[in-house]
């Protein structure tokens, strides 16, 4: 399936910004799977130096720095991107205790290892609230991808999609006991309640199609960026991609933008300014449709 | 061979009552048999000829000297700052040469081991696909910083100053408790407490040919210097800023070894350089010694909370256009878990044994490890894995403590996460004699050993930073440590050079000023300047006031209601009927109101300790005893007799500033905004009291806020009268105390400001002042209004703010992360 996807962002300021300093995240990795067709980005104001670079797990990055007086940062991109995923459902998957054992012993610390995603990072530590409720999908000895799946599949039931209940910095055991968030939370939870069993979880950023399948239900997350999960299945089916917020096992219709261990690290628009004033507001636009 | 018992001249220290070792563990002092060991009998019969009243004497000498230079204080954790005291020890702790040897052998060592690890994992990383570093043990620790991965440091090293805390254990041997490579802290703090013990025991220190520490210090400096390139500004300190509790020792270090001390908002990164924010603009640094920890040092790839950092600082340090020292990253190897590779790591890497073992510690990450350590629960302490073993000991768990549940929980957790926890053996640690309740008594304590990176291999400082607990609970884990330091001595075995304290054939001396003025600091100058302006001012308010209150005269009361009436406008008083005896005192000493004369003497105090560096002791004794003095609880004293106290303190200052500190561009900012403040407080009270209708007593209360009573009566035979006193307080430049006097040294200090030159075309800071000075000098006083006064308000504000937009701007940084994906 070819996509074309175009998204624009702007943010406003209270007062005259002199100097501020971005790192974006908005163009798709190139990966299995995932063929970047085109890409293309501006900013403006126009960036005094603006690199384009690739952070530790691989993701793509570009640095801008913005040195004249504004009060407005908009950045536009447009791709086009072929996904032909189509997770591994073949192979038959070990059970989650041994997952875990492999994922301890694995010599491994290459950006896609288990290692990275095994441990509590900034945003997602391993509340006792979520261990309990997540080892219920892991009764001993069950599969890793079914006790994955069926996570999936109890969070999307337990929780109710709500934009306005959580922000950016909203920890998963907050939104935990709320019920409530949006995609971020979906997938910090899931990733929490994994991680906590000691199964290694990671965090993906990336874009869905703004309309369904034909005859299907429109997915939450379809105007903006999304973010789901990957469930590392042992070595030999490697990391298992599922989307909580939709209970859908990830296959073509989502693009891949960044990978980390949860939100820090793939923020999609990270910065610092210089300012009197406040931070302003930030508009979003998305749009991604087949060819 | 003598037993204490025989030691009579040391009865006054408490040695005949019974100075006794604690159980099980070796005293430094005294051996198994109670008898003074050999390496101390020369320094005890030292304190014994002097005497118990002089020893006492030189103990008081001791604390007053590390009172007075700051080094016994640090700062709360806690929000709002504070400062609480550090005691030095009173003994130091003596090393003979030989036992010395092997301290710094080992020490070597295990920074050689720590520096190949380093190497190794953020390089090419041989040790993990071995599997003799476990991937998940380097993946685990907060401080594996994934965005220098590949990065290599400029310089080469990881580490340059590395240091291990060391205690002995009860077989006799030194112990490596915890290793410090992230910013090692407290060679500082040594250096102090040498200096301030040698100069109080001068007789024993001489006598003993104790090991100096300068050449230490000397060869850290090259190593740090040599990383540079030539025509930057020099190596950096790079301080997480005045809120830290070892802030002292940073802006010591930089003062001592002569580097620029600076924060992280001092830095822009540009072009994948760093510079610093100074007043004569941005200047291009590549060397820091990095006292910062490495997550906060960049808000845009590290930790994106962090307010003290720099943004972009990673890409410069991956371009190789800075190097840290230590550099990021090299927190990783302090993290606990990595002690129980250590042993094996040394045979694999260097090819030998440890030469100080470390505490036997087990990463429960590994399945047998964890088994035993849920087998020997009872006999071993559990801590998380990943924090500094030299963290504190607040989350370590002794198994034997633990209830029923709480062991039940635990290994519960174990099971599922064990990667999570380490299993160390408990420990006990050797003591050694502290004063304390006047007498000796035994104390557990730590030494670190500091070793720095040079061109030669590593130099270990010869002494070292040694903490001492509080309690005599010989538990390594029980230690409250940070309770009191002490010196360490270690006792050369051939006379020590006198001579020279520079080992290398370079003879450069350590130099006592900086080529730079950070913009930051130039900011906390002019704003001492003015606090400390404004203190004054409103002491003198308070006190021509208050005099007047209890006064029958109706002029006198006017003039009482008119001072009372600026107080509260300046914020110095709530809104209050009468200038009372309790009102007086509440508008010196109520630290609540922002503009009590406490109330600037604290903001002053607060400017003055975020650039400590750049003031000598005396400066800092007088702000701190200015704060003090005018905050001194609720005590009666007369409100008359404090405020002539803080005014006398404020003349000591004036004169330090004025006498005392090198008049370059740091002065120049210190008294900008001391003549800014001056002329603007003078401004209004020749408003207040000189232009309204005034009557006799106002005027006599201007001449006397004014600061400029003897001049008049000197000058004119009159009773105050209103034109002579309009021309004294505002227009005569001779008056010190006089608005054109202000106006006039400010076109001189401005003029000499960085980027300033004679013969170019003027800045708007110089020509506001140019022009206040002209329309000043050429007024005359019948032509003083209301209008007059007020436009010359206006044109210092101006001055103010223009000086402040050229030199100063010190905007707000705000780090975001916007959410755009829902």
């Amino acid at each position: 399936m070819i996509y074309d996807i175009r998204l624009v962002t702007i943010s406003t300021y209270e007062n005259d910004v002199p100097f501020a300093r971005h790192v974006l995240r908005l163009a798709p990795t190139p990966q299995p799977g995932q063929r970047v067709i085109s890409f293309s980005m501006e900013v403006e104001p126009a960036s005094s130096d603006l690199q384009s670079g690739k952070d530790f797990f691989g993701n793509q990055t570009t640095n801008v720095v913005c040195l004249e007086p504004h009060r407005r940062f908009v950045a536009r991109a447009a791709a086009r991107v072929e996904v032909s995923g189509a997770p591994d459902m073949a192979t038959p998957s070990p059970s989650w205790e041994d997952v875990a054992a492999a994922a301890l012993r694995l010599d491994d610390l290459s950006p896609d290892a288990p290692a990275h995603f095994l441990y509590p990072s900034r945003m997602i530590g391993v509340p006792e609230t979520i261990r309990a409720y997540a080892s219920l999908s892991f009764p001993p000895g069950r599969p890793i991808r079914d006790g994955a799946i069926d996570l999936m599949k109890r969070l999307h039931a337990d929780m109710t999609y709500d934009g306005d209940a959580t922000t950016v910095s909203t920890l998963p055991e907050e939104a935990f006991n709320l019920r409530r968030g949006v995609c971020q939370d979906y997938a910090h939870i899931m990733i929490a309640g994994l991680r906590a069993l000691g199964l290694p979880a990671a965090y993906v950023s990336g874009f869905i199609r703004t309309l369904p399948p034909p005859g299907e239900a429109r997915r939450e997350g379809a105007d903006s960026m999304h973010a789901w999960v990957l469930v590392w299945c042992g070595e030999e089916i490697g990391w298992f991609p599922v989307d909580p917020t939709n209970a859908l096992i990830v296959a073509d219709e989502h693009v891949v933008v960044g990978v980390g261990r949860d939100y820090a690290d793939v923020a999609p628009l990270d910065g610092v300014i210089v300012t009197s004033g406040g931070q302003g507001a930030v508009d979003v636009a998305v749009d991604m449709a087949p060819v | 061979m003598s037993s204490v018992a025989e030691h009579d001249g040391l009865f006054g220290f408490g040695l005949k009552e019974g100075y006794k070792a604690l159980g099980g563990v070796t005293d430094e002092m005294v051996d198994t048999n109670g008898e003074i060991r050999q390496h101390w009998r020369s320094f005890l019969a030292t304190l014994s000829a002097l005497g118990p009243q002089e020893v006492e004497t030189r103990f008081e000498q001791l604390e007053r000297r590390l009172r007075a230079t700051g080094a016994s204080y640090r700062v709360y954790d806690a929000p709002g700052g504070g400062e609480r005291p550090w005691p030095i020890s009173r003994l130091p702790l003596l090393m003979p040469a030989a036992e010395w040897r092997e301290i710094t052998e080992g020490v070597v060592q295990r920074a050689e081991l720590q520096e190949a690890l380093l190497a190794d994992v953020y390089g090419d990383q041989k040790l993990v696909k071995e599997g003799a570093l476990p991937a998940s043990l380097i993946a685990g620790s907060p401080e594996f910083l994934r965005p220098l991965v590949g990065a290599k440091p400029r310089g080469g090293k990881f580490l340059r100053l590395y240091a291990a805390d060391l205690g002995r254990g009860p077989d006799g041997r030194w112990w490596v408790m915890a290793d410090r490579t992230q910013a090692p802290s407290g060679a500082g703090y040594a250096l102090e407490n040498r200096l301030a013990m040698s100069a109080a025991f001068g007789e024993a220190f001489g006598g003993l040919e104790v090991e100096r520490l300068a050449g230490f210090f000397q060869h850290f400096r090259e190593s740090l210097v040599s990383l540079g390139q030539p025509g930057g500004l020099g190596v950096c300190v790079l301080t997480p800023g005045p809120m830290n509790e070892t802030y002292f020792e940073h802006a010591y270090l930089a003062r001592y070894l002569g580097f620029l001390l600076v924060e992280g908002e001092d830095l822009t990164v540009r072009d994948e350089g760093v510079f610093v924010r100074t007043v004569a603009g941005l200047r291009r640094a590549d060397t820091f010694l990095r006292r910062l920890d490495a997550d906060f040092a960049d808000p845009l790839e590290l930790n994106a909370q962090s307010r003290i950092g720099t943004p972009g600082l990673t890409r410069a340090v991956r371009a190789g256009s800075v190097a840290l020292a230590n550099a990021l990253g090299a927190g990783l190897v302090e993290s606990r878990a990595l002690l129980g590779f250590l042993p094996a790591l040394a045979r694999r890497v260097l090819g030998e044994d440890l030469k100080l073992p470390n505490v036997a510690t087990w990463w429960c990450g590994q399945p047998a490890e964890r088994d035993e350590v849920i087998d020997r629960l009872d006999r071993l302490a559990i801590s998380p894995a990943f924090s500094p073993a030299s963290s504190s000991y607040a989350r370590v768990r002794l198994g034997a403590d633990l209830t029923t549940a709480e062991r039940e929980r635990l290994i519960g957790a174990l099971h599922r996460r064990g990667m999570d926890f380490v299993g160390q053996e408990v420990v006990s640690l050797s003591t050694m004699p502290v004063w304390s309740e006047g007498r000796l008594s035994p104390r557990p304590f730590q030494i670190r050993v500091f070793a720095a990176a040079t061109e030669n291999g590593w130099v270990v400082m010869p002494g070292g930073f040694c903490r001492v607990s509080t309690a005599p609970d010989a538990r390594a884990i029980s230690m409250q440590l940070g309770g009191m330091s002490a010196d360490v001595w270690v006792l050369g075995d051939a006379p020590v050079e006198q001579t020279s304290l520079l080992p290398s054939a370079t003879n450069v001396e350590v130099k006592r000023h900086v080529g730079a003025l950070t913009a930051r600091s130039a900011d906390n100058l002019f704003w001492f300047g003015r606090y400390v302006e404004r203190a004054e001012a409103t002491i003198r308010l308070v006190r021509a006031g208050h005099i007047r209150a209890a006064l029958r005269d109706r002029g006198e009361r006017v003039a009482t209601q008119t001072i009372l009436a600026l107080l509260i406008e300046w914020g110095a008083l709530t809104e209050t009927p009468a200038l009372t005896r309790r009102a007086a005192l509440s508008a010196l000493t109520d630290s609540r109101m922002v503009g009590s004369a406490v109330g600037a003497a604290r903001a002053a105090r607060r400017a003055a300790s975020a650039i400590r560096e750049r003031f000598s002791t005396d400066v800092m004794s007088a702000v701190e005893e200015l704060a003090d003095t005018l905050a001194g609880g609720r005590s009666r004293a007369d409100p008359m007799d404090r405020a002539d106290r803080g005014l006398r303190l404020l003349a000591a200052l004036a004169g330090f500033t004025q006498e005392n500190m090198a008049q370059l561009t740091g002065w120049r900012f210190l008294e900008i905004g001391r003549r800014i403040e001056r002329a603007l407080n003078t401004a209004d009270f020749v408003e207040r009291m000189g232009l309204n209708p005034s009557s006799q007593a106002s005027l006599e209360a201007l001449l006397e806020v004014g600061d400029s009573s003897i001049t008049y009566a000197q000058r004119y035979f009159v009773p105050a009268a209103q034109r002579p006193i309009l021309d004294l307080l505002l227009l005569d430049d001779n008056n010190p105390r006089s608005c054109a006097f202000q106006i006039r040294k400010l076109c001189e200090l401005v003029a000499a400001l960085p980027g300033e030159l004679a013969h170019e075309e003027m800045s708007p800071a110089r020509r506001i002042a140019e022009k206040l000075h002209a329309e000043t000098v050429a007024a005359d006083p019948g032509e003083v209004t209301l209008e007059f006064v007020a436009r010359m308000r206006r044109g210092l504000m101006e001055l103010s703010d223009a000086i402040s937009d050229r030199y100063l701007a010190n905007r707000d940084r705000i780090a975001f992360s916007f959410r755009i994906d829902e």
